[in-house]
């Protein structure tokens, strides 16, 4: 599907205030049961080594200064990958004083910053089972089809 | 435990053990019965009523109005997947389903919207709610023929006028 995504990904995870549940799945993704690393995933300590961020949480004005220092830390071609309700819409937060909503707030700030992030890429879920990312992961390298799509329906 | 295990001695630990790693994306999930997934929206069933917009917690379904349309809105990417909405649905329009897989690349993909026709008013230009929930509620209790197609602002006017024309000994209706 994306071109950016064809060689192996090594990823940083980047907590934006996340309850912790769609960390622990990552986590989770990378034992030996679910074994992300069949697709190249590996885990890396600095944003300056990875191709991907995985972001999770709904972005706290608390983090919003570190989080774009981390991306802009990444180098290019740099690929964001919101994880979760929270991060992909801001999920039950989405309003609240103390964030701003998840990944679509962010992109605004990175834009007035000039900080390019050449993809974004979506995996909502509440948290995100282990399965759900792994066929992220799939989807992403063309190895299965999407199965969302948005749909208008018309009550007659 | 901190000795060193042998070569062989790792060989047979591993043969018990066996593969573990499941081989996810081109075999069935490991899902429990009572899993819960997104949810979808029977358009032929949905009254627009709205009752679902206010039990959601984080405003994954919003109803929007215009002037001929009302739209329930369901955005997947903000759902907890808490199925309060299946719960609360007074015609059953929404079902949950067991799918998690919405891994997309474009955030258009996870809205859904359902579009309701406005009932209009015989009298005004005022609107009331969606055309289906009418139907609904003259369905469910009798309401007086006359006021049915009036916004909520007519039918307060029809009805203090027909009262005071009763009032004042002149024919109602
Ligand atoms: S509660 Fe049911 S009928 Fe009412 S708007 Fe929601 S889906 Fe439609
Ligand atoms: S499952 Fe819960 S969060 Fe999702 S649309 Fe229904 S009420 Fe809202």
């Amino acid at each position: 599907m994306s071109k950016l995504l064809k060689k192996s990904l090594w990823v940083f995870h980047l907590n934006t205030g996340s309850c912790n549940a769609c960390d622990i799945e990552i986590l989770d993704v990378l034992t030996p049961y679910h074994d992300a690393e069949r697709f190249g995933v590996k885990l890396v300590t600095s944003p300056r080594h990875a191709d991907v961020i995985l972001l999770t949480g709904p972005i706290t004005i608390e983090a919003l200064p570190k989080v774009v220092n981390a991306i802009e830390a990444a180098p290019r071609p740099r690929v964001v990958i919101a994880l979760g309700s929270c991060g992909v819409g801001g999920g039950i937060w989405h309003d609240t004083y103390s964030t701003i909503g998840g990944v679509r707030g962010l992109q605004k700030i990175l834009e007035e910053r000039g900080v390019v992030v050449d993809a974004f890429y979506y995996v909502p879920g509440c948290p995100i089972r282990p399965e759900a990312l792994l066929y992220a992961v799939a989807v992403f390298k063309g190895l299965v089809p999407k199965k969302v799509k948005s749909e208008i329906k018309h009550a007659e | 435990m901190s000795e060193k295990l042998k070569p062989a001695k790792l060989l047979v630990i591993a043969s018990k053990a066996g593969r573990v790693t499941k081989r996810y994306p081109y075999d069935e999930p490991l899902l429990s019965p009572d899993f819960r997934g997104k949810i979808t929206i029977d358009e032929n069933l949905c009254i627009g009523c709205g009752a679902c917009v206010n039990a959601c917690p984080p405003n994954a379904l919003q109803l929007m109005k215009d002037k001929d349309t009302v739209v329930l809105r369901y955005f997947v990417g903000r759902c907890i997947f808490c199925w309060r909405c299946v719960d609360v649905c007074p015609v059953g329009a929404i079902k949950g389903l067991r799918e998690f897989e919405l891994a997309t690349n474009d955030i258009s993909d996870l809205y859904v919207h359902v579009v309701h026709k406005k009932a209009k008013c015989e009298k005004c230009e005022g609107e009331g709610a969606t055309q289906r929930m009418l139907y609904y509620v003259v369905q469910k209790s009798p309401i007086v023929e006359e006021y049915l197609n009036e916004c909520p602002d007519c039918r307060r006017k029809s009805f203090i006028d027909s009262v005071v024309k009763r009032r004042t000994g002149g024919v109602s209706e």
